[in-house]
């Protein structure tokens, strides 16, 4: 169950997901990976023996599902439009985390703020793609296929990946579902879910083992399940862990209006667990983690404020653990999310799907400061802003500067970049 | 392959939740055209049928550090534990098979989740209609939906006003309720927002009602037709276009054949479903060939499994030990009853089988089955139990790894039977 289950002449000749190719694409990245779901212990094994040399750079991605206001993230609160677009869902001047341009981050964000001072961040603005779709599931598919004309089913990690040597440790996501983002042709990331697994033992256990052997009468589904229980026990439980299993959290936020997306809940704890793998020494050169809860159509402004501030508290958290470990230089946070939204707020107190939204750049590689312009607030298409850098510039500029690859293996050409990042 | 018992088994894994003692073996002396018929003809009144559970409006949530709102949320959690052994126990205990599939198949269409709307309520609400509408007409149903306080709630119909109209039903109402992705324009999305407008919830009843003044009454264009609509026009216009059919044909066909190869072009069930008629579209999928396809495979979503589990075992799920291991176990599988993890439905297929939910399943199965009766299989001899168990299941065959793998254990019936519920072939439906 190595390779990608490939997708029939019909989705192919469809020019873009619709939702149930979306679920299976997410599914079939599922099976792709099953014989490399990992445990805490294969990590810590791999850790122990083969540590990540340091000074290799480390990706850490975070998807934020839902569709995340730009506007009252990074906020234009010199610009009178802003106000008059939002009277009720607006930020007064005071209360706001000043940045540069006429631009201020939401007052949740206080360690983003503070690694902004550091100069350690790089807010990409106004960042989207041709003719954006407003389906959350179409359009985070094409972020994270990073392909927005062509229907491609393998994510842009993947195709990163798929220029690796083979390494289940490369790439690894928190949770137990693969996103499609690290679905390689050759090769996927992995999925490590939150809590570890834990293997049956005794006569079940052997019982169990002896069921879940290949069988050439397997279907495609059955070889599917087979593996995915035969995965169960080849992880050696006999290495002592480095890291002591993390118990399960609570949620960092109670359900909030804007719940209905996807995503994870548990940032902070995704994180946290990153921290503590890369500081033993896991091989693993992109982490791929998410929050969900960003679709706020009503009542945005505390949900929203909440989320952020889990973004930026769990982040600023994570690179001040990093530190400890000298590997700090090495990491560079990403943060997405698949697509901005309405200008206009909608009179609920919420926001209607838009398009364009900045991204963040953030560690000791990135050359803080702000890069693409600005989207105008009055010169709208359609009511959104317009797009004013595509998000490959940004990837491109990421698979050069963190993953140290040539960004047409995996985009193919394309030229554009943005030179937020330190010169080696 | 048995042709035979592949198509029977399918009948009773897909179209219903698998088969009780007895009932599969039954099924193969009385024919595939019998068991056809029986599902297609099921009995007018459910003999099985759990009474719901009498849930009182609970009203608006007390301020916070004040006794009543300890109260409160005791009742909102018993009420929530109530909702949910009821549905499971229902789906255990139906002689509707398939009317109840249809009942769980609508609930991932218009997906709505409790974790947002919070009131047991208007979820149980939402559930009734999807039992009054489940075989039913998709038009009255489409336009009874609008009303639903739960899906209100959950995408946010009570802030859709005139003044700023809220585009998060109107867009889930054309993309996954009624015509599929890229089906429509952005300009649709918003022009049918306003004709949604003027509507408000009570969030802990689910009541809906209207305000004049929250109503944007100027002429809107949806789909190139053009007039001052209300929901009810503008849903009848968009479930009477051809999009439609082949949208909930495509659905259907994903859920119950296949979601992994789409249905074939100009598929019958697209003109069976004409009138908008669920039954006959249904029909054309139990009758058609597909059936006996053995290229259509299909994985066993967490609550099918462990509800064909219950009816295979005569368990009941409010009987069993413990609410909370229950509720757990199904958390653990990423599907519990009445909480979808977004607006697009449940996953499917290779979703459900990360090692992850292997290792959950055993100990579900392992849990479940210390708590069964096992006589009937103990009472066997060991060398017919592997056999008594393919019949009991409804598995159209063991393969020879897993047949070896019985075969060593056939000496401990809980282990027998635990290996049996957790093989590849009973959790994927060939």
């Amino acid at each position: 169950m190595n390779e990608i289950p490939t997708m029939s002449a019909e989705q192919l000749g469809m020019s873009k997901y619709t939702r149930r190719q979306f679920l299976k694409f997410s599914g079939a990245a599922t099976a792709a990976t099953a014989a490399s779901v990992l445990s805490m212990n294969d990590i810590a094994q791999a850790a122990i023996t083969r540590p990540l040399p340091l000074g290799t750079p480390i990706l850490v991605v975070v998807s934020l599902y839902g569709g995340n206001d730009g506007l009252n993230t990074v906020i234009p609160y010199e610009d009178s439009a802003y106000y008059s677009a939002r009277p009720t869902l607006n930020y007064k001047p005071d209360t706001l985390l000043p940045l540069t341009d006429g631009l201020a981050l939401n007052a949740s964000m206080t360690g983003i703020k503070t690694l902004w001072d550091a100069q350690k961040v790089a807010i990409v603005r106004g960042v989207g793609y041709p003719k954006p779709d407003r389906s959350h599931f179409s359009s985070m598919a094409i972020w994270q296929t990073g392909s927005p004309q062509t229907h491609l089913s393998t994510g842009w990690l993947g195709r990163w990946l798929d220029n690796q040597a083979i390494d289940p440790m490369m790439a690894i996501s928190l949770g137990s579902v693969l996103p499609p983002l690290l679905a390689g042709a050759k090769q996927s990331g992995s999925a490590l879910p939150l809590g570890g697994l834990i293997i049956p033992a005794g006569a079940i256990g052997k019982a169990c083992m002896r069921l879940s052997t290949a069988s050439q009468r397997d279907s495609k589904l059955s070889a599917a399940a087979a593996t995915s229980m035969r995965n169960l026990f080849s992880v050696s439980g006999s290495i002592t862990p480095v890291l002591s299993q993390p118990a399960p959290l609570d949620d960092d936020l109670p359900t909030v209006a804007g719940g209905n997306a996807g995503g994870d809940s548990n940032l902070t704890q995704q994180l946290n667990i990153v921290a503590k793998l890369i500081a033993a020494g896991a091989p693993t050169k992109v982490w791929s983690v998410s929050l969900g809860g960003f679709d706020t159509h009503a009542n945005e402004a505390n949900a929203q404020a909440a989320l952020l501030g889990t973004v930026s508290t769990s982040i600023s958290k994570f690179l001040s653990q990093m530190k400890v470990s000298g590997r700090s230089k090495d990491i560079t946070v990403m943060v997405y999310s698949e697509f901005g939204r309405r200008v206009k707020a909608n009179g609920s107190d919420g926001t209607d799907h838009g398009s364009a939204g900045p991204m963040f750049l953030i560690g000791d590689r990135v050359q803080g400061g702000m890069y693409g312009d600005q989207p105008s607030l009055t010169k709208l298409i359609d009511g959104d802003l317009a797009v004013t850098t595509d998000f490959r510039d940004v990837y491109s500029s990421v698979i050069e500067n963190v993953l140290l690859t040539p960004a047409e293996k995996v985009l193919g050409k394309w030229s554009g970049r943005v030179k937020a990042f330190k010169s080696a | 392959m048995d042709l035979k018992r592949l198509e029977i088994a399918r009948l009773y894994n897909r179209f219903g939740f698998g088969p009780r003692p007895g009932e599969f073996t039954q099924a193969l002396k009385a024919g595939v055209a019998a068991t056809k018929q029986s599902f297609l003809n099921p009995p007018p009144i459910d003999s099985g049928a759990v009474p719901p559970p009498v849930l009182t409006d609970l009203g608006k949530r007390p301020e916070p550090n004040t006794p009543e709102i300890i109260i409160f949320a005791r009742q909102l959690r018993s009420q929530k534990e109530e909702l949910e052994l009821w549905w499971l126990d229902q789906m255990v205990a139906t002689n509707k098979a398939l009317q109840e599939k249809m009942v769980w198949f609508w609930h991932g269409h218009w997906a709505t989740s409790i974790g947002k709307v919070n009131y047991a309520m208007p979820m149980l609400t939402q559930n009734q209609t999807f039992r009054k509408y489940a075989t039913g007409n998709f038009s009255e149903f489409s336009q009874f939906m609008f009303s639903d306080g739960a899906i209100q709630v959950w995408l946010d119909g009570g802030e859709n006003t005139v003044k700023a109209p809220n585009e998060n039903f109107s867009r889930e109402m054309m993309e996954l309720f009624l015509l599929g992705v890229n089906r429509y324009t952005e300009t649709d999305v918003k022009e049918l927002a306003r004709a949604f407008t003027g509507y408000q919830v009570s969030r802990s009843s689910g009541v809906v009602v209207y305000n004049e003044k929250r109503r944007d009454t100027k002429s809107v264009t949806v789909l190139s037709k053009s007039a001052v609509m209300g929901p009810e026009d503008a849903i009848a216009h968009l479930v009477s276009q051809p999009d439609c059919a082949q949208f909930i044909a495509e659905r259907i066909w994903f859920r119950f054949i296949s979601s992994q190869k789409p249905p074939p072009a100009n598929h019958q069930m697209i003109s069976a479903f004409a009138g908008r008629e669920i039954a006959p579209l249904l029909a054309t999928l139990i009758n058609g060939a597909d059936l006996a396809n053995p290229q259509y495979e299909i994985v066993k979503s967490p609550v099918e499994w462990f509800v064909s589990v219950c009816r295979a075992l005569s368990l009941t799920p409010s009987k069993l030990n413990s609410f909370t291991k229950l509720h757990g176990y199904l958390e653990k599988l990423s599907q519990v009853p009445f909480s979808p993890p977004n607006v697009g439905g449940w996953p499917t297929d290779e979703a459900w089988l990360s090692s992850a939910s292997a290792q959950f399943r055993i100990a579900f199965a392992t849990w479940l089955v210390n708590q069964a009766d096992l006589s009937a299989i103990e009472a066997l001899v060991p060398a017919k139990r592997a056999a008594y168990l393919a019949d009991l299941l409804a598995v159209v065959e063991w393969s020879p790894r897993t047949s070896s793998a019985l075969r060593e254990v056939r000496d401990t019936v809980p282990r027998l039977v635990i290996l049996a519920i957790c093989s590849p072939e009973y959790v994927v439906s060939p």
